[in-house]
């Protein structure tokens, strides 16, 4: 191991990932939303509230930290990065207002359109897209929902093909099909 | 005039707990409410999960939702922290920000629809507290549940985030307490009462065992602490405990077995229900030693 | 006059001024006027400014001059005397505001700004032709100063008063003088103790023959002015004669059958319903806590001094003082509100106070730290920093600064008692700014080896009974997370406003910075001062502070109020009404709205005038139907001319003509000026020292001379500097709508508003509303057209 890459180089940062992170959050959240993460003192109160930090190398503060720092390709790639279940603890106790569940989302967001998304979540996304819900109806349940009086099937998009055309026609047009690699045939 | 909800079904409810809309269905109807069905509503989209995919695709599909709602004109209620979390949060983005809206509207218009802002979502708890009432359900009870330790469980989406919830303190609230000692069974304490499930921001999907260790601990902590049973008011976190539990046991080696039981089906079996109506039989962990603590 | 020549001098203030507004254009637009001689200049403010004023009013032999520059409320005074100093009276001098109320407000409409420029100049030459001497007036100071609060910042102002030979009223809320230092058990960085340095402090307060100590009281309401406050003060009755009573405590408390929380040991031990607070109070006399005193009256027979007077009541005590100073302290952040620290629900959760009184040898324990639960030593201690500090979660962004350095001290006191305890610190950023302080915890380290970790808290948990705490947090210098079990945890909270700090603050008529504490009136320079004459601010009722700085903080307090009340003369505003008994119709109106008892009425010779008592408002004026009274400075003709003058050539619209009352309105728009708030050029504001002086003729002649609206802006009724000036305003304008309506204008072109001087984005608000309102409107007797058509 080099000594050197034991050191930030700064050249190998890219400064304006805080600014993209910033941007791509604003359309949906607002910018001043989403400027909170500059706020950031690195307390600590995050991690510490983190139910998946408790068991897993996940670091809330070290994800605002090095997203602050430019260290773009470390922050989207990092196996922790999917561990945050959003519950929101860390957003609610944030002494500097600092929107870090929605910064996360943001951030998750990036990753997965660089093309870091899990296979498992790809397979979750496909069947949203398949059946239009990402728990689609079994024969078992059919069964279940008759024996307490309910329809066999929901009158959800599992009752109404029409509907879920409209839903992958929606998912076509954001391209979140090419995203998650669903294919027509299935 | 009776108060009507566009029912929203959300994923799991229908397709995987039935019990919890069948228990949810009757107490309604009980106390005159009635259940509009929201035609071709599909995925909410879980707020977690395709909100961490892609926030974009994840507002226009639940744009979508709201629409079908707003067809209907009634507000939204559902039995899921991920569904309200969803489609309350959205509806909020969508009625403060118009680039926003008229964004996802030219969207909406390639299947002829359009957010107007007309609607509100609801989460069962508000309908039972605001609509019902808990001294309503009081004054009805017809099945003694007093001793029953309970073991309430808020999950998160239903009180965070709390500036675009506005309900309750999410560190100190008290409503589904409330609801619990509304039946005569104790509400219990116990450590880290307001900790997440681990099931959702797609945890339980990407990363099965740090989700269930989530579940685990907090699990153990009930039963530290007595509980007879966990009550939930969210549907994804009841599968993340039912079905949780026996994973655990499958993946860790770690038998729990604490019985799980949904806001709505307490408050049924407290009203008089009989199990079996209210579907707590399909339940995967047994549910047999709570039914016997209340002398069924 | 005719044979009157106006100077017109106008500042380039460098490019705030003369970056947005055309100089060149303005000047031969004035050069146009009549009698009037114009000049410009990059700083008017300047020494070589001031000069060329002085020199040009002698060799033109200029009359009245117009300053067109900055707003009055900066530099009225500077060219006032600059004016006098010319041999003018400075009365003679009329102010323009085009920076604050033109070139910022208006910074990307140079265009319209000139011409807003050029308006409002040529109001200032129409006013100016009127001006007419008015004699300067001075008032003496009372020798005496009002210290309200009786904590280490009040004692220490008080004595610093009094060592100058200055008359001190010390009132404090409490029945003992002390504050929160009475408390304290020991003090940092020197570990001595903290009563012990108070005490003598406190009797030589209540001994000293120029102090007088009124505790159980509290001030109720201050009118007057600078130099003369009318300060009433409600005391509380002690029940106990404080002629006989000894402080002995021990015969009457013995009989006393209530027992309720000691506040002073914050409710960790119990006391009488008859009670000492603790043992040095000054004064050491009983009191009785009429909230929990059932009345069995058995203190009374067991008083061997018959001291015991259950018919005192309440008593209404009014002063008249030169100078306040307001030294009331501070409270501790309520821990309730971080509900994730268990504060509240388990018993071994405690502030940083409570662990003052367990450490303190007169408190509950004598001395003992114990956990609450059980009464047992602690073996495991956590402090947790920052709790309602550099939080914006609980709206507190500020660092408290004192906390650091006290939990440090708390911590060294805890291992003093208990070597073999383990104590952590769980910190942000330790500040240990002071003197000594950086060494101090150097020696808690080192010689107590206290754990300092960096990572705030995130939560403490308990089990179902409560107890068994962890404390979470991240280490953020290792990235690990901790869970500490803890016997103790102690709360280090942050310092808030006292909760009835909003309240005085409007008594007073002083400001609250963002933090809720109260404003000085400059950070550096004017620490102890505020934005009222005569008021001034000690300790931590400016913000945190430890006990040095609240102490040095105090003594320069002490130093500008003695500087004030010792000054020979106070300059008032000279505005006090002018009488013309043949004019007058004795209808006594003016009578009726002088809240000041003023104006008094005589069959011979009319209306008498009480200088002294008059304030200056101008509600009597505007309330004459025949002019028998005017105001100086703001005459009815001058006001009338501003008018005429801005109206004369309409060159936008819609067009407002605008009365701003001196202390909100016009503070306000210069507010919005400072912070460069942009809002439409259209409003013409006119000045006057209260919108009460506005009265319905200067309305009228407005519409009829053309103003598309009439915009009238003074301060929220509570805030009022002359009490229900605002409030008349409105009832007055409220009824001139009725009227307008009746002559066919639409009652909508009259819109009267509210705003406090910090309010400048309400201000601008205000005016846009206004201005999108009147272009829905249209010009002035579109309504009349319309009404002819139709």
């Amino acid at each position: 191991m080099s000594a050197s890459e034991q050191v930030i180089q700064l050249e190998k940062t890219d400064p304006k990932f805080v600014e993209e992170i910033i941007e791509y959050g604003s359309k949906i959240f607002g910018r001043e939303h989403m400027e909170t993460i500059t706020a950031c003192f690195q307390c600590g109160t995050c991690s510490g509230s983190c139910p998946s930090g408790r068991r897993t190398a996940y670091r809330t503060r070290l994800v605002m930290r090095k997203a602050l720092l430019g260290l773009k390709d470390e922050v989207l790639s990092s196996e922790e990065l999917w561990y945050c279940t959003t519950c929101y603890t860390c957003y609610e106790r944030c002494p500097r207002g600092v929107r870090t569940t929605d910064i996360i989302r943001v951030i998750r967001n990036i990753a997965a359109k660089s093309g870091r998304m899990k296979e498992q979540h790809k397979r979750v996304a496909r069947l949203l897209i398949r059946f239009g819900h990402a728990v689609p109806i079994t024969d078992e349940f059919k069964e279940i929902r008759k024996a307490l009086g309910l329809s066999e099937l929901p009158p959800t998009v599992h009752s109404y093909p029409e509907a879920l055309d409209e839903v992958r026609k929606l998912i076509k047009i954001m391209k979140f099909d090419q995203m998650v690699g669903y294919q027509e045939s299935g | 005039m009776a108060k009507k909800y566009a029912f929203f079904l959300g994923c799991i409810m229908p397709n995987r707990y039935p019990g919890v809309e069948a228990s949810t269905r009757y107490l309604m109807t009980r106390y005159g409410i009635e259940l509009l069905d929201m035609k071709g509503a599909s995925c909410c989209p879980a707020p977690g999960v395709f909100g961490s995919f892609d926030l974009y695709t994840w507002i226009v599909i639940a744009a979508r939702n709201l629409c079908i709602a707003e067809s209907l004109g009634a507000d939204i209620v559902t039995c899921c922290n991920g569904c309200y979390g969803s489609l309350q949060e959205a509806n909020h983005l969508l009625k403060e920000n118009k680039e926003l809206r008229e964004w996802v509207n030219e969207i909406l218009k390639n299947i002829d629809k359009e957010f107007k802002g007309t609607i509100e979502v609801k989460h069962v708890i508000e309908v039972i507290e605001h609509d019902i009432g808990l001294n309503r359900i009081r004054s009805e009870i017809e099945r003694d549940l007093s001793g029953l330790k309970v073991a309430a469980h808020y999950g998160c989406h239903f009180l965070k985030p709390r500036e675009v919830r506005r309900h309750e303190h999410p560190e100190r609230p008290t409503i589904l307490d409330r609801i619990i000692e509304t039946t005569n069974a104790i509400s219990i304490d116990y450590r880290d009462k307001l900790m997440c499930c681990g099931a959702g921001g797609g945890v339980r999907a990407g990363s099965i065992d740090v989700s269930l260790d989530m579940t685990r601990e907090k699990v153990q902590n009930m039963m530290r602490a007595g509980a007879d049973c966990l009550t939930t008011p969210c549907v994804f976190c009841h599968l993340q405990f039912d079905r949780g539990q026996k994973e655990i046991e499958d993946r860790m080696g770690v038998k729990l077995g604490l019985p799980v039981v949904f806001i709505t089906q307490l408050i049924m079996l407290a009203l008089g229900a009989s199990p079996h109506v209210l579907g707590l039989q399909y339940n995967i962990i047994p549910v047999r030693p709570l039914l016997r603590k209340i002398g069924l | 006059m005719d044979s009157d020549k106006i100077g017109v001098f106008i500042c380039h203030c460098g490019s705030n001024i003369a970056g947005v507004i055309d100089i060149k254009r303005v000047l031969n637009e004035i050069a146009r006027a009549p009698n009037v001689f114009v000049m410009d200049h990059t700083y008017l403010c300047s020494k070589e400014g001031l000069n060329e004023l002085k020199r040009k009013i002698a060799e033109e032999k200029l009359s009245k001059v117009v300053i067109a520059a900055c707003s009055p409320r900066l530099h009225e005074r500077l060219f006032r005397r600059a004016a006098e100093e010319a041999g003018l009276n400075p009365f003679l001098v009329e102010f323009v505001n085009i920076r604050e109320q033109c070139s910022w407000p208006h910074m990307y409409s140079p265009t319209a700004a000139t011409n807003k420029a050029i308006a409002l100049i040529k109001m200032g030459i129409e006013k100016a032709r009127l001006l007419t001497p008015i004699q300067r007036r001075y008032a003496r100071a009372k020798k005496r100063v009002l210290v309200i609060g009786g904590g280490v910042a009040g004692i220490t102002a008080a004595l610093s008063l009094a060592s100058l030979g200055i008359e001190v009223y010390l009132v404090e809320k409490q029945p003992t003088l002390g504050g929160h230092m009475a408390m304290l058990d020991k003090l940092f960085p020197t570990l001595d103790c903290s009563i012990c340095i108070l005490a003598p402090l406190m009797s030589e307060v209540s001994e000293h023959p120029m102090i007088k100590v009124l505790t159980l009281s509290e001030v109720t309401s201050i009118k007057g002015r600078p130099g003369d406050f009318e300060v009433e003060i409600l005391k509380r009755p002690r029940y106990v004669n404080e002629e006989k009573c000894v402080g002995c405590i021990e015969i009457c408390s013995k009989t006393c059958p209530v027992e309720v929380p000691n506040e002073f040991d914050m409710g960790l031990r119990p006391r009488k319903a008859i009670y000492l607070p603790f043992p040095q109070a000054v004064p050491l006399l009983a009191v009785i806590d009429p909230d929990h005193c059932i009345g069995c009256r058995n203190c009374e027979d067991a008083c061997e001094r018959d001291a015991i007077d259950f018919n005192q009541t309440p008593e209404r005590i009014r002063i008249h003082v030169g100078a306040i100073i307001v030294a009331t302290g501070y409270e501790t952040f309520d821990a309730r509100l971080k509900s994730e620290y268990g504060y509240g629900r388990y018993p071994d959760v405690i502030t940083s106070l409570e662990l003052e009184r367990l450490l303190s040898p007169s408190g509950p324990t004598r001395g003992r730290v114990v956990r609450l639960s059980n009464g047992k030593e602690p073996r495991r201690i956590v402090f947790i920093q920052c709790v309602g500090s550099r939080d914006e979660s609980v709206g507190n962004p500020y660092c408290s600064r004192i906390c650091c350095t006290a939990s440090i001290k708390e911590a060294i006191c805890i291992k003093e008692r208990i070597p073999d305890a383990e104590v952590f610190i769980l910190f942000q950023d330790i500040r240990t700014y002071g003197k000594g302080y950086e060494e101090f915890l150097l020696k808690a380290m080192r010689d107590f080896g206290i754990k300092i970790i960096r990572g705030r808290a995130s939560s403490v948990t308990a089990n179902e009974n409560g107890d068994d705490l962890i404390v979470r947090a991240e280490n953020t210098l290792t990235g690990e997370i901790m869970e500490i079990n803890a016997d103790l945890v102690v709360l280090s909270v942050g310092l808030v406003p006292p909760s009835d700090t909003e309240d005085l603050a409007r008594m007073l008529g002083i400001s609250q910075s963002s933090d809720g504490f109260l404003l000085e009136r400059h950070p550096k320079l004017a620490p102890s001062e505020t934005m009222i004459q005569g008021i001034y601010i000690a300790g931590t009722i400016q913000g945190p502070k430890d006990i040095q700085d609240t102490v040095a903080h105090s003594k320069s307090a002490a130093l500008d109020a003695a500087n004030f009340v010792l000054h020979e003369k106070i300059e008032l505003d000279p505005y006090v009404p002018t009488y013309n008994p043949d004019l007058c119709k004795r209808c006594r109106l003016c009578e009726e709205a002088c809240d000041w008892g003023a104006l008094t009425f005589d069959k011979e010779k009319g209306v008498i005038i009480n200088s002294s008592a008059c304030l200056g408002c101008g509600a009597c004026v505007a309330a004459c139907p025949t002019g028998a009274l005017d105001m100086p400075y703001f005459t009815n003709q001058q006001i009338i001319a501003q008018i005429h003058a801005t109206l004369e050539n309409k060159c936008e619209f819609p067009l407002i003509v605008a009365f701003l009352c001196n202390w909100c309105g016009y503070a306000a728009a210069d507010f919005a000026g400072t912070t460069k708030i942009q809002y439409p050029t259209n409003i013409r504001p006119i000045r006057v020292m209260c919108t009460a002086r506005v009265s319905p003729l200067m309305i009228l002649e407005a519409f009829k001379a053309g103003a598309d609206g009439v915009l009238v802006v003074g301060c929220h009724p509570q805030d009022c500097h002359y009490r229900t000036g605002f409030s008349k305003a409105e009832r007055r304008i409220s009824a001139l709508k009725k009227y307008l309506e009746n002559v066919g204008i639409n009652p909508r072109r009259l819109k009267i508003a509210s705003t406090s001087a910090s309010e400048g984005e309400r201000f601008a608000n205000i005016v846009r509303e206004f201005v999108e309102e009147l272009k829905k409107l249209g010009p002035i007797g579109s309504e009349l057209v319309m009404k002819s058509a139709g």
